[in-house]
């Protein structure tokens, strides 16, 4: 059954600065099928996606859509050759209601909105997204996170659109939501539209996707039939080889338990945890988007409240409710926006690494030149930062520089625990196996690091511990050497399949 | 929020502002007669305008700070009108606020281009429309000529007792905004702004328009009450309006508008307004000097930040579980 | 709240080249001291009575009093929290707390205390609010309107007289020839900007400004951050209204007409970075001095006062703009 192709890219090339993104990738989309994008973080499939949505420029290759060869130079452009993007970030603004919502920003709407207009005219689309039972008049705001997104669909669908692209939209969703999107999806697509759905969750690509295509270091496989597929051959697939020596030996030996969870209950969780760091120890959290592993880190770093059950450090019960209190405890943290709250973009590195230990380098409140410079340069010194870049200005380095910076800044209050998101997102690959150093240099001085990515090679490379996450839920805790990839990553991506304990 | 909320929200508001005006009843005779009530309610006429055009720039979660400076220089430039070049009352109002909404406009647009902080670009129009309403007015009050004041008595007659035409113009511009708000879609647009700039461009809303007249309608309405009162009062002082920016903003928030933008109505604003005005007619009215109203006006001013920013701090301790984790 | 929002959706610090960005930088306290020098010198070419050593005490002066208080509001500015609209009306409520000590027959050294105390609670107040995340500027707005009317207050909305001339030399003294105000102008911005690149709590300022939600996960406390801006503001404020009320030997409620907007335009002509963690308290003395010489050039020239607030208007517009693209779409 060979359906016309409806969208064809050919040897697509994007490259961001240094960092190849997509090198010549192919890639087709048929008519009335559900293509899954498969492949780990930084494989290449959102740029492809961004490409199509017209986010962003090929650097060459060429798109032909129906046959026809286009440039997609806008988001606007793409919706005018019928694709419609709907991202992780929601278009949807709360404080106003679901109908005019779906015609905001739109142009074929009429100047003049009443309800009762609006309401019959997007009913139809209400209806095609299953939510025929939701009144259009009534605020989006009030409407849960899964229910948003599929208005969001109805809205691109009001624009006429033949190619739906759904950027990982169950990620934040529960079961039963999750169910309610993926219906919708089968159903158009059995309507005749294209949907490329982009996806960590296996388990959804077997429920809905006809083909699949595979991406991995930014080339992409040959698009395969689902129904030929299983599950093993799709995770081999997906992980290639990736250098072992990039993550330095494990601990040889952990010290005393410095950090103890006990039946913690934090919302993002669904259920109690409980868990030990030990002095020396990396621990390392494995999920995906919404897995509630960044929920009990920050529970830890004392920005989200505790709920029940206790955190202990050296067995003593704590109580900290503020990023300032933890720090006093000797907690440090990290977040995954290096931007947002990692850095001060607009400050020198000397001014970065020392804003944690102010008081340190500012003896009777007047800063010190020379404890402020012999501070940087220490910590720059660890860290491997050129000392010739410490006057440049933080937000003008590269991502790797950046986290070290960041990560850096802690370690002139030495911390007994080290909290870390996302340790390498949006670092090279060369950088990263230089950050993976440091953190394991520093749990050689009897640091605890705690960690959680959603990258797997990287939790499994780096830990000694791994805990992994699906949804709310601890899958397993286990030793590193107890857990392989194929095993680690059913765990995050559809433990069903997977009996406790069995590594494949 | 839902829409049994916001009633409720603006129903609190309403019994609250009930409350001042019968506390005050209590102690100020004129309260009670119809010929108060018309002053109070003609005496609200230049707030009202003014508020409501803020109220529709803070919708957008922009801020117009200007609108002080804009009321005076077009109550100067409208009586130039009518002494210069003798046009009728009614179309020297009318060029007045196109003029005030066009440079609205205009001011929208460049913030809109440059994406600089309203308060901070605002703050220059209002040093420069002040003195260009001093170089306009010659440095001296504007005065309409003494055989042609006549002709702007209209404005001070009583229609049906409680209402003036200005206080009319008012109220029919309250009528309009909130309809322009809810049944257009340039006004959904400004709504959307405000209550999600990034969801709203995400949608592929366009933000110059929507800033444009966002900022014209404030403009066009600032304009519109300094030329209604200087018509009315006959002159036209280049000095004028200095506090009619507080009045305005503290009317909004009264009025429920958040001061982060996206939530608020035009009911709410006028609801506000009056509050407002049965507050500072009462305070005048029991005899206090007039600079106690500025007094008056500021400290209602924190109290409602104040209540407002403790409503949100317990509102996101409330929420906090909801906050979705990634 | 509004201007926060605003600065969140203000483009990020450009990653981009570090070079342009660091010379930018530097580029607007030079781009204040060429309009100064430009300003000296086409004013004495064209100007007879510019240049003259009296004119140019007069200037000073005249740039004294917004001065002062502009180097107290960069502190805010570089903090992260754009302006403080209550300077003229703390200044002014000041001015009658100091009156109505002295006209209570309280000695110089005691009523100037006791001034500058009120006027740190005041200020404190406000930085109370605004590190809570209520918008600054509306904030303050509604502070001036409160200080307005406690000013009101205090003088019954009447002149007062100080009663003694036992402080007249605070306002008129000219230590080596040069007028009291000035010398507190010139000091009070060489401590500001020592402070602020020497001290803890200057760094912390910066941070702060830089980025508040990083400054606030390596622990920096926002609330004493602000309030104690707030404070240095307030104090400076003070200095102002005393050394009014010292000069003229008396006070009242409407004191100092169009001081908010003076100093607000001298923190925007000096450039300094309205998203906070850069510039510095010389910064907003330039743009004083600066605003002070042009409203003497225009004086000298006859202009009126509604030309000179339109040129003024317009400049603040200008440089608002030329400094946005300058530093880098702020």
């Amino acid at each position: 059954m060979h359906r016309s192709d409806l969208l064809r890219m050919t040897s697509v090339k994007k490259s961001y600065g240094s960092l190849v993104a997509l090198k010549g990738v192919d890639f087709n989309l048929r008519e009335g099928e559900v293509m899954a994008l498969l492949g780990e973080n930084g494989a290449g499939k959102s740029t492809l996606v961004k490409l199509i949505a017209g986010l962003a420029q090929p650097d060459s290759g060429s798109i032909e859509i129906g046959g026809r060869s286009v440039k997609l130079r806008s988001p606007q452009h793409s919706l005018e050759a019928g694709i419609a993007y709907v991202s992780q970030e929601l278009s949807i603004v709360p404080s106003l209601t679901v109908a005019e919502n779906i015609c905001l920003g739109g142009h074929v709407h009429g100047p003049f909105w009443t309800d009762r207009r609006l309401a019959a005219k997007v009913k139809p689309y209400l209806e095609l997204v299953g939510l025929g039972d939701v009144d259009p008049s009534s605020f989006a705001g009030g409407l849960s996170v899964a229910k948003q997104q599929l208005v969001e669909i109805a809205r691109m669908l009001s624009r006429n659109a033949k190619i739906l692209i759904l950027d990982e939209p169950t990620a934040a969703l529960s079961d039963v939501e999750i169910e309610k999107v993926l219906g919708v999806v089968k159903k158009l697509a059995s309507e005749g539209r294209s949907v490329i759905y982009v996806t960590h969750r296996l388990g959804e690509v077997f429920e809905i996707a006809d083909r699949v295509t595979i991406f991995r270091n930014g080339s992409s496989f040959d698009p395969v039939e689902v129904a030929t597929l299983d599950i093993e051959q799709l995770i081999t697939s997906m992980l290639g080889r990736r250098l072992n020596e990039m993550f330095p030996p494990r601990a040889t030996e952990l010290g005393k338990p410095i950090l103890s969870l006990r039946n913690l209950r934090v919302a993002g969780m669904e259920s109690p945890v409980n868990m030990e760091v030990k002095r020396g120890e990396i621990l390392g959290f494995a999920g995906q988007l919404g897995c509630g592993a960044n929920a009990v880190i920050r529970a830890i770093a004392g920005l989200n409240p505790v709920l029940d059950g206790s955190i202990a450090m050296d067995g003593k019960t704590v109580n900290h409710r503020d990023p300032g209190a933890a720090i006093e405890l000797g907690i440090a943290y990290c977040s995954d926006d290096r931007k947002k709250d990692g850095i001060f973009a607009g400050r020198n590195l000397v001014e970065n690494l020392t804003s944690t230990n102010l008081n340190r380098i500012s003896p009777g409140g007047v800063i010190s030149a020379a404890r402020e410079k012999a501070t940087a340069e220490q910590l720059a010194q660890q860290f491997n930062i050129r000392i010739d870049r410490l006057q440049s200005l933080a937000g003008n380095l590269s991502g790797g520089n950046q986290q070290k910076v960041a990560l850096g800044k802690w370690i002139g209050i030495s911390p007994s625990i080290l909290l870390v998101e996302e340790p390498t997102r949006g670092v090279d690959v060369g950088a990263r196996a230089e950050i993976y150093r440091h953190l394991r240099v520093l749990t050689e001085k009897g640091l605890a690091v705690i960690m959680c990515s959603s990258d797997n090679q990287e939790v499994l490379g780096l830990s000694d511990t791994v805990v992994t996450f699906f949804r709310g839920k601890i899958v397993r805790q286990c030793e590193a050497e107890a857990i392989d990839l194929p095993a680690l990553m059913r765990d995050v991506t559809h433990p069903e399949t997977n009996s406790p304990g069995v590594a494949a | 929020m839902s829409r049994r909320e916001i009633f409720m929200d603006v129903m609190f508001r309403t019994g609250l502002m009930i409350l001042v005006y019968v506390g005050f009843a209590l102690f100020i005779p004129s309260y009670y007669s119809v010929r108060g009530v018309a002053a109070l309610l003609d005496g609200a006429v230049v707030i009202g305008l003014t508020g409501l055009g803020i109220g529709v720039t803070m919708l957008a979660a922009e801020f117009d700070l200007s609108v002080g400076s804009l009321a005076a220089l077009i109550g100067v430039v409208t009586l130039n009108f009518i002494n210069g070049a003798e046009v009728g009352m009614v179309t020297a109002i009318v060029l007045g606020v196109v003029i005030a909404g066009v440079f609205g406009a205009a001011q929208g647009l460049v913030i809109a281009i440059t994406g600089i902080n309203s308060l901070v670009f605002t703050i220059g129009s209002l040093i420069g429309l002040r003195g260009l309403a001093l170089f306009m007015s010659g440095e001296n009050t504007v005065n309409i000529p003494v055989q042609r004041l006549e002709e702007t008595d209209f404005l001070s007659a009583s229609v049906l007792g409680i209402f003036s035409i200005p206080s009319l113009v008012m109220i029919g511009a309250f009528v309009l905004v909130a309809a322009f708000l809810r049944y257009t879609v340039w006004g959904k647009e400004v709504l959307a702004i405000g209550g999600g700039r990034t969801e709203a461009r995400a949608a592929g809303v366009s933000i110059k328009r929507a800033m444009v007249v966002a900022f014209a309608i404030s403009g066009a309405l600032a304009g519109l009450a300094g030329a209604i009162s200087c018509v009315k009062l006959g002159s036209a002082t280049p000095l004028g309006f200095d506090t009619l920016l507080l009045s305005a903003v503290t009317a909004c928030l009264i009025g429920g508008i958040a001061l982060e933008g996206g939530r608020g109505t035009v009911t709410g604003i006028f609801v506000g307004l009056l509050t407002l005005r049965f507050l500072v007619g009462g305070v005048s009215g029991l005899g206090a000097p007039f600079w106690m109203q500025n007094l008056a006006v500021g400290s209602l001013l924190i109290v409602v930040i104040v209540a407002q920013l403790s409503v949100r701090q317990l509102k996101s301790r409330h929420d906090a579980p909801a906050l979705p984790v990634h | 709240m509004i201007s926060r929002l605003l600065i969140q959706n203000l483009a990020p610090i450009d990653a981009g080249d570090g070079n342009t960005f660091a010379r930018r930088r530097k580029l607007s306290l030079a781009f204040v001291g060429i309009g100064i020098l430009a300003l000296l010198l086409f004013g004495g070419l064209t100007t007879p009575g510019f240049l003259t050593l009296d004119n140019l005490l007069v200037i000073v002066r005249a740039a004294s009093i917004t001065g002062i208080v502009a180097v107290g509001m960069s502190y805010i500015t570089i903090s992260g929290n754009l302006f403080a609209l209550s300077a003229e009306e703390l200044a002014v409520l000041a001015a009658c707390i100091f009156a109505y000590f002295m006209g209570a027959g309280f000695d110089v050294v005691s009523s100037v205390m006791i001034t500058l105390v009120a006027a740190v609670v005041f200020g404190s107040i406000q930085g109370v609010v605004i590190s809570r995340g209520a918008d600054p500027i509306i904030t303050s707005l509604a502070f001036g309107a409160l200080f307005q009317g406690l000013a009101s207050v205090v003088s019954g909305n009447k002149q007062m007289l100080l009663g003694s001339n036992a402080a007249e030399w605070l306002g008129t003294g000219r230590p080596l020839g040069i007028p009291m105000q000035s010398w507190a102008f010139v000091i009070l911005a060489l401590i500001g900007w020592v402070v602020l690149k020497k001290t803890r709590y200057g760094r912390k300022i910066l941070l702060m400004g830089a980025n508040k939600n990083t400054a606030q996960a390596t622990g920096l406390n926002r609330t004493l951050v602000v309030i104690v801006a707030m404070s240095v503001f307030g104090l400076c404020c003070a200095l102002v209204g005393i050394s009014g009320a010292a000069q003229f030997s008396r006070a009242t409620a409407t004191m100092f007409p169009g001081l908010n907007i003076d100093v607000v335009a001298a923190i925007l002509v000096g450039g300094i970075a309205l998203q906070g963690g850069r510039g510095s308290p010389l910064q907003a003395a330039f743009g004083a001095v600066f605003i002070a010489l042009l409203q003497n050039y225009m004086l000298l020239h006859a202009f009126t006062s509604g030309q000179r607030m339109m040129v003024i208007g317009a400049l603040v517009v200008a440089s608002t703009l030329g400094y946005h693209y300058l530093q880098g779409k702020r």
